[in-house]
């Protein structure tokens, strides 16, 4: 039995295939671009046609995310909270604490051994701490996102922002620029203040090891190396971990197949 | 004759200077802050001596004020831009009993007592949210120069409420509100009507009063005056001079000191 669990969000849609709630079949990402149907169908396509798949294969399609009430031909949408909390268990079961940094919003959750949340603390209302920061960032300091972990690993002297909003610290970035500041320095800086906004986030949830990174910043091992030198602890990471909330949709998805169908017809 | 007392008000973003004798502006000017603050605070005080036809031996005493105020380095003084400011509105507008300045990184609501000293205040310095760059940034995405943006605000028929408080978020909100089909008038309104609400919250925790005077950079913008007006329900004050207060203030300090050290 093949469920679908699309995490549709302002930044990029995410879309993975899963069987019997087991076996991870395939997984796909779009950048979602202001048009979340688009990228649903792109990513929906990808992996039918990598799998060999016919569309009817596909039982049960559960949608989570920013836009997960965008695809109307989903049969479940669920938090992403919730969703992500499921993916990181599944990915890492020793996982108790989950911390996703979104293009626009960022959260810390508490879950229990079969992923279930018991406690969970989101920003998102301000920039500052989201990964639109590390966009704009790429974008003043000329460094493409891809590379900008690989070069952050390099500093020195970390450069730290003392700004807490993303617009002044731009600002703030720039006169570190014209004083010389290298790039991996303030790069590093980066990281280890949006850390730190996420540090707080995980401190109101309460930190119990293990901790999962997912979302996008899995590919940025400088802010793997910031979470784990301000926080004290290993975190898990993976690629696939990208995908944890898209995950965790299809596994619910999944789950609610089983009860549908292991409930007696109504009205025979 | 009277010495000229200078005031120097090095902003984030403009740096200005008030010549000032007895109580006539003699000369004044305003220039961009760029990376080299203290070269840009001594432009702005040679290009105000040639608005005044004045020599630097002229001018008896030198105050600065402002997030670089330190950088004026031929100053005798410095003194934040808090009382500076309350100073100078109260020059300006003696019964004014609150002065909302918005500048381009920080706005602030001063209560200023009948002497022009400061009561009480509060401030947004940590966030762009309310300031003249959340102005700034969304006039940019909207594709008007942050000078027109005004006038053009005046002309909206159906105001377009902006929600998200972050600037950037605020900047992405702008770029679909725009994809949507609204009007750029209309989406400016809302814009606007979001920094008054910002500095509403500001000015409601030290007290409204009778005379509000609005300064700094952003009360330059028509829209905004105009959007602070309806929103506070009573006219405030705008000079020519209001983006000069904070200098106009320094200058009245410095010009006490002036005063002791005659007699």
């Amino acid at each position: 039995m093949i469920t679908c669990g699309l995490d549709i969000g302002a930044g990029s849609t995410k879309g993975v295939l899963l069987e019997d709630g087991r076996t991870l079949r395939a997984t796909a990402l779009v950048p979602t671009r202001g048009n979340p149907n688009a990228a649903v169908r792109a990513v929906l396509e990808r992996m039918v046609e990598e799998e060999n798949l016919l569309p009817g294969e596909i039982e049960y399609v559960c949608t989570t995310g920013f836009g997960r009430y965008g695809y109307l031909e989903r049969d479940l949408q669920v938090s992403d909270i919730t969703a992500s909390a499921r993916g990181a268990v599944f990915l890492f079961p020793g996982t108790r604490h989950i911390v996703d940094v979104g293009t626009q919003s960022s959260r810390a959750i508490g879950a229990t051994e079969t992923g279930r949340v018991t406690r969970f603390k989101m920003n998102e209302k301000c920039a500052a701490g989201a990964g639109r920061f590390i966009e704009r960032c790429s974008k003043y300091l000329q460094v493409p996102i891809e590379e900008m972990g690989p070069k952050a690993l390099t500093a020195a002297q970390p450069k730290m922002i003392s700004s807490v909003c993303a617009v002044l610290a731009e600002t703030e970035i720039i006169n570190n620029v014209a004083e010389g500041v290298p790039i991996q320095d303030m790069l590093m800086g980066i990281f280890l203040s949006l850390a730190q906004r996420t540090q707080s986030l995980m401190r109101y949830v309460g930190v119990q090891p293990e901790v999962t990174l997912v979302g996008g910043l899995v590919h940025n091992p400088g802010m793997v190396r910031a979470l784990e030198n301000t926080t004290g602890l290993n975190v898990n990471h993976s690629p696939t971990a990208h995908h944890a909330a898209a995950i965790g949709s299809a596994l619910l998805g999944y789950q609610r197949l089983q009860k549908l169908r292991a409930a007696p017809a109504v009205g025979g | 004759m009277t010495p000229v007392a200078a005031g120097m008000d090095i902003g984030s973003t403009t740096a200005k200077c008030i010549l000032l004798r007895g109580s006539e502006v003699v000369g004044k000017s305003l220039n961009p802050v760029g990376v080299d603050i203290v070269r840009d605070a001594e432009r702005a005080f040679e290009l105000a001596l040639a608005d005044a036809h004045l020599e630097r031996a002229d001018v008896g005493f030198v105050t600065g004020t402002g997030y670089g105020r330190y950088k004026v380095q031929f100053g005798q003084l410095a003194v934040t831009e808090i009382s500076c400011h309350a100073k100078g509105a109260n020059f300006l507008f003696p019964k004014t009993h609150l002065v909302v300045d918005i500048g381009g990184q920080d706005t602030k609501a001063i209560k200023v007592g009948d002497l022009g000293e400061v009561v009480d205040f509060a401030m947004n310095d940590k966030c762009a949210a309310g300031t003249g760059r959340f102005l700034e940034v969304c006039a940019n995405a909207l594709g008007f120069d942050i000078g027109d943006i005004g006038p053009l605000s005046l002309q909206a028929r159906h105001p377009v409420k902006v929600s998200s408080t972050c600037t950037v978020f605020a900047e992405s909100e702008v770029t679909s509100l725009v994809s949507r089909g609204k009007e750029r008038n209309d989406i400016l309104a809302g814009l606007h009507g979001s920094i008054v609400n910002r500095s509403l919250s500001l000015m409601q925790r030290v007290g409204i009063e009778a005379e509000v005077t609005f300064t700094g950079g952003v009360s330059r913008n028509e829209g905004m005056v105009r959007a602070m007006e309806s929103r506070l329900g009573q006219r405030v004050n705008v000079s020519p001079l209001s983006q000069y207060i904070g200098a106009i203030g320094a200058a009245l300090m410095g010009q006490e000191r002036l005063e002791a050290a005659a007699q």
